[in-house]
């Protein structure tokens, strides 16, 4: 019972990507259609026109195993070994590095922001 | 027939090697054992060995892949779920994905263009810390090798999620939304994979970020793009 459940909740997710597929191509939104679809049931839980019960326990089920999903599209770096011979090897260092700047930067800076904004509350209260 | 065999062949293989590789990786808890990264390498070292093509693969490849769609949607859940630590927080989430976005296409395309890369490099280099089917987007748009910009937008989410935790850790990022942030700006999808292992407030930043980021990246790739060439 628990697993038809979740599958019957996997399907209704589904549904989402099929609508934010279909906004995708009728408006030509430059965001793919699950991202589309993510913000639609955001909308929909909010609105209260969905309720979270109808989809909660597919939705933990499918991100418990999120990482299995990307396989197919890791794998795929095997086709493009080649550009990565060479000179090219030099390219996975500068990804690495650029993807560490970013991560620091972002990281930093929203926690220092949201810090600050603490803090202001903490004085407004005295 | 032989399509569908190949097909279930595939699924069973894909789940099994992630499924074992999950234990490993609790079993001993090592960054470098993320079942993401041993699953690939284990997959890849099988194709390799059986000579066996990637579109071969793929037949069942694309049944796994089909998950994808409804589990980006699903991260709708966390998100909603802390929405209002999400609207109390929304200037520093837009600031640090914002400066995220643009350090991260700056920083790339500079190193990139240093080094000597070819145009067509660098543009497919340029959008790899937003997730695949939008940087996809990006780089056919000004002219890149979207084959290219997966490999890249592979290394940065395994950077991300490998070192990342380490990272984070050494540069005293401490809060759950510095943590989120910093995932899911920098490593889209996969970084998010590793904050919800962190805790739902993690889960539910880093999507924000990845989602801001894609959004935001699809508006400044080309306006780059622009400044640089």
């Amino acid at each position: 019972m628990k697993y038809i459940k979740a599958t019957l909740q996997i399907i209704a997710l589904y549904g989402f990507v099929l609508i934010g597929n279909w906004l995708q191509d009728f408006l030509h939104l430059p965001l793919p259609g699950s991202i589309i679809g993510l913000l639609v049931l955001l909308v929909a839980l909010s609105m209260k026109v969905f309720r979270l019960e109808w989809v909660e326990s597919g939705s933990y089920f499918l991100l418990s195993y999120l990482p299995l999903y990307f396989i197919p599209a890791t794998v795929g770096v095997m086709k493009y070994g080649h550009v990565f011979a060479g000179k090219g090897l030099l390219l996975i260092p500068i990804t690495m590095i650029s993807t560490f700047l970013t991560m620091w930067i972002s990281s930093i800076i929203s926690q220092f922001l949201a810090n600050k904004s603490v803090k202001k509350e903490e004085v407004s209260c005295k | 027939m032989q399509i569908m065999l190949f097909s279930i062949l595939f699924v069973s293989i894909t789940i099994t090697v992630y499924l074992t590789m999950n234990l490993l990786y609790f079993k001993y808890h090592k960054a470098f054992l993320i079942p993401i990264l041993t699953t690939t390498v284990g997959i890849i070292l099988i194709l390799v060995l059986f000579n066996i093509p990637y579109e071969t693969y793929m037949l069942g490849g694309m049944w796994v892949d089909l998950l994808l769609g409804p589990a980006i949607v699903s991260l709708a859940i966390p998100l909603y779920k802390q929405r209002e630590l999400i609207k109390q927080n929304m200037f520093p989430i837009l600031g640090g994905v914002l400066t995220g976005v643009l350090v991260g296409m700056i920083s790339g395309v500079l190193f990139a263009k240093l080094m000597g890369f070819s145009k067509e490099i660098i543009f497919s280099l340029l959008p790899k810390s937003i997730t695949t089917p939008i940087a996809i987007q990006i780089a056919s748009a000004l002219g890149g090798v979207t084959s290219l910009t997966i490999a890249f937008v592979m290394i940065a989410g395994f950077t991300g999620i490998i070192l990342g935790p380490t990272f984070l850790k050494w540069f005293r990022i401490d809060t759950a939304i510095g943590r989120g942030i910093g995932l899911g700006a920098a490593a889209h999808a996969l970084g998010t994979s590793k904050a919800i292992e962190l805790g739902e407030q993690e889960a539910s930043y880093s999507s924000v970020a990845m989602t801001l980021s894609a959004i935001i990246g699809s508006i400044v790739g080309p306006v780059m793009a622009w400044f640089f060439y």
